[in-house]
């Protein structure tokens, strides 16, 4: 058992995870504060270097003035399969506009042509919205934000892991305690109003795979509700390299087939074909590999030789280094037939919040993909949600300032995260986190339990984990590098509880949750949340109806365009 | 998944450590040829720690002053559960 001892910081505004949501997050606090309000932002690795928007193009939706507001949202809230928050979403897409103007304003660069209009792009799945990207993408996008805050004074903590929010002497949250994520030195910061933004927690899978969220968890804990943990973000991938610009690929001539050769996604989805969004690629990639079709590939011999340099090139630095040192036979097989299977990328659990991003509990706000507003991100509305919601999540933190009291510590619950965190550490033993990690990816990314669900399988799952869990109960971490690994591995078995549970209740198919058993929507008796509450250490689940001020489902007609499928007969 | 770095070349500015995602890379000190017997010279060197947890995200290639990061582009360590 270590001493106690730490350092206390204390601040105002405390914004946790400096993704696109927290960035924005801390700007919107600082900005709207008033003069002296010190807004805090902190990351487990450096801000402005880290986080998914980071790696990203940093596409992001942009509504012009002359653009049509009210037929984008209904396409995205019809997107959504409606489990979105409209009112959120509307607020998120009409501010776009001035928030791209932010963005200018330090000194990001967006493209323009020539008559000095923006350069936008339509995004999968989407007929009305556009998104455009920034001169450098996600790293340019992080870096100009984090040099923004400096210039605005807010405080930057660099390579704090939190590792729980404080619940202090009052109703609700006072801050969050964390280590030092190179020293493991122990850190409490006190704050008066907490934005969680750590981004939706993964499996270490595809983009990005080693950051993953736990903020979400940490928030369940302390009290707060999640909803959408039955929907994910599961889209096709190919296990023997990183490839982006399927969608693109595809406009040009590529496709699925199967081992027979056969084009299945004609068979599955006869609208969108091949051009289908993501969850419903998944799903069809999944019924193919239960009928024994696989292996599955992408087809990319048809993608005329004029454009194919195009996919061997990205404005994102990292991906620039990619492609360039990819070696030759592989740049070969790019243009070949590529086995491909739905990869895991992501949960859509979220923290539920009202449309001013407030949760449940007194102090505690939640941001970017760490809010259950949405839970379908096409590309754009992704990094566009967190922009949004993290400028929403600001503000209202600094007008709670004035109404939340002082907060005021615990000092037994201090003690109580801080031995929590040394319990978990032992010198003499290995690190072995990572064996467990193995066996919650086998679990979790099988594609009769991800992403083609039954009933029976679930129940299975659930009892498989129940094996894993114990295996990890015993484990501790023989230094720092160790020990987030292991918290956040801690955070995922327990995501991956709320997972097959939410995807046991929530009895129909809807957006990316489908059921082998309940193969069809069901809005008669599902236009609703899934909402997840802790009591007594034991998930609650109920079921909250999405309320549909803007528009519903029957005020949309089903898309009629008919798309044009290249190569189909 | 980082190779290699040139450590003969490194300057020992960190800027890969600071970068790095993943926490691959640990900046240690490190004793060189000493120049006089008896005296132990140390230099501040980047150790590539926890080379398994790399996430091939090229950050320490990309931000090294002088190039001599090397970040192979094939994955290695993706799950394949299907």
């Amino acid at each position: 058992m270590t001493d106690f001892s730490g350092t206390l910081v204390e601040t105002d505004v405390l914004v946790v995870g400096a993704g696109a949501g927290g960035l924005l997050a801390a700007l919107s606090a600082k900005r709207h504060g008033a003069a002296g309000t010190r807004v805090t932002i902190v990351d487990t690795w450096l801000v402005g270097r880290t986080g998914h928007a980071a790696f990203s193009n940093a596409w992001t939706v942009v509504v012009e003035p002359e653009d049509n507001l009210e037929a984008i949202t209904r396409e995205i809230l019809a997107g959504n399969d409606w489990v979105a928050d409209q009112v959120l979403v509307s607020k998120v897409l009409a501010m776009s506009y001035q928030r791209l103007k932010d963005l200018e304003g330090l000194e990001l660069e967006f493209p323009k042509d020539s008559e000095g209009r923006y350069v936008r792009r339509p995004t999968r799945g989407l007929d009305d919205t556009r998104v455009l990207c920034p001169v450098g993408g996600g790293l340019e996008f992080c870096w100009r934000l984090r040099r923004g805050l400096e210039a605005e004074g807010v405080q930057i903590l660099d390579r704090i892991f939190v590792t729980g929010l404080m619940r202090g002497r009052g109703e609700g949250i006072v801050g969050a305690v964390g280590i030092h994520s190179r020293s493991g030195a122990f850190h409490a910061i006190k704050a008066r109003a907490t934005v969680v933004c750590t981004n939706a927690i993964t499996f270490r899978s595809g983009f990005v795979r080693d950051i993953t969220g736990t903020g979400t968890l940490l928030a369940y804990k302390a009290g707060a509700a999640l909803r959408n943990a039955e929907f994910s973000y599961t889209r096709p991938g190919t296990p023997r390299f990183y490839f982006e610009g399927i969608a693109f690929a595809i406009q040009e001539g590529a496709h699925f087939v199967n081992a027979k050769g056969e084009r299945f996604m004609l068979r599955h989805e006869p609208v969108w074909g091949d051009e289908s969004d993501v969850p419903r690629i998944a799903r069809a990639m999944a019924i193919e590999r239960q009928l024994g079709n696989d292996p599955l590939y992408l087809d990319m011999s048809g993608v005329p030789e004029r454009v194919r340099s195009d996919f061997i090139r990205s404005k994102v630095k990292w991906m620039e280094y990619f492609y360039r040192k990819l070696p030759a036979e592989t740049r070969t097989d790019l243009f070949g037939k590529t086995p491909y299977y739905a990869q895991n990328q992501m949960t859509k659990m979220g923290i539920r919040t009202d449309a001013a991003c407030r949760s449940d509990v007194p102090g505690l706000l939640a941001a970017g993909l760490a809010q259950a507003g949405a839970a379908n991100h096409f590309a754009g509305f992704h990094i566009g949600m967190c922009i949004g919601t993290g400028w929403i999540a600001g503000c209202s933190a600094v007008e709670d300032l004035d109404r939340l009291p002082a907060p005021a510590l615990d000092a037994a619950e201090v003690r109580a995260l801080f031995a929590d965190n040394d319990r978990a550490r032992n010198d003499a033993v290995q690190a072995e986190s990572d064996n467990v990690l193995r066996s919650l990816q086998a679990l979790m990314f099988a594609y009769d339990i991800s992403v083609w669900k039954h009933g029976a399988r679930l129940e299975m799952a659930l009892t498989r984990l129940a094996a894993i869990r114990a295996e990890f109960a015993g484990l501790a971490a023989p230094h720092t590098h160790e020990l987030v690994r292991l918290k956040e591995t801690e955070a995922m078995l327990l995501a991956a509880e709320l997972i097959l549970r939410a995807s046991l209740y929530r009895t129909e198919s809807r957006m990316s949750h489908f059921r082998e058993d309940f193969d069809l929507r069901d809005d008669r008796n599902w236009l609703c949340w899934v909402d997840i509450c802790d009591h007594q250490g034991e998930p609650r689940f109920e079921k909250t109806p999405v309320p549909v001020p803007i528009c519903d489902p029957d005020s949309v007609a089903p898309r009629s365009v008919k798309r044009v499928i290249k190569g189909a007969a | 998944m980082i190779e290699s770095i040139d450590f003969g070349r490194c300057t020992g500015c960190g800027l890969c450590d600071l970068v790095c995602p993943a926490d691959v890379i640990h900046m240690e000190q490190v004793r060189i040829v000493e120049e006089v017997p008896g005296l132990a010279p140390t230099k501040l060197l980047p150790a590539i720690k926890f080379r398994e947890h790399c996430i091939t995200c090229f950050s320490c290639e990309i931000f090294c002053p002088e190039s001599i990061v090397d970040v192979h582009p094939v994955v290695k360590n993706r799950p394949r559960p299907w």
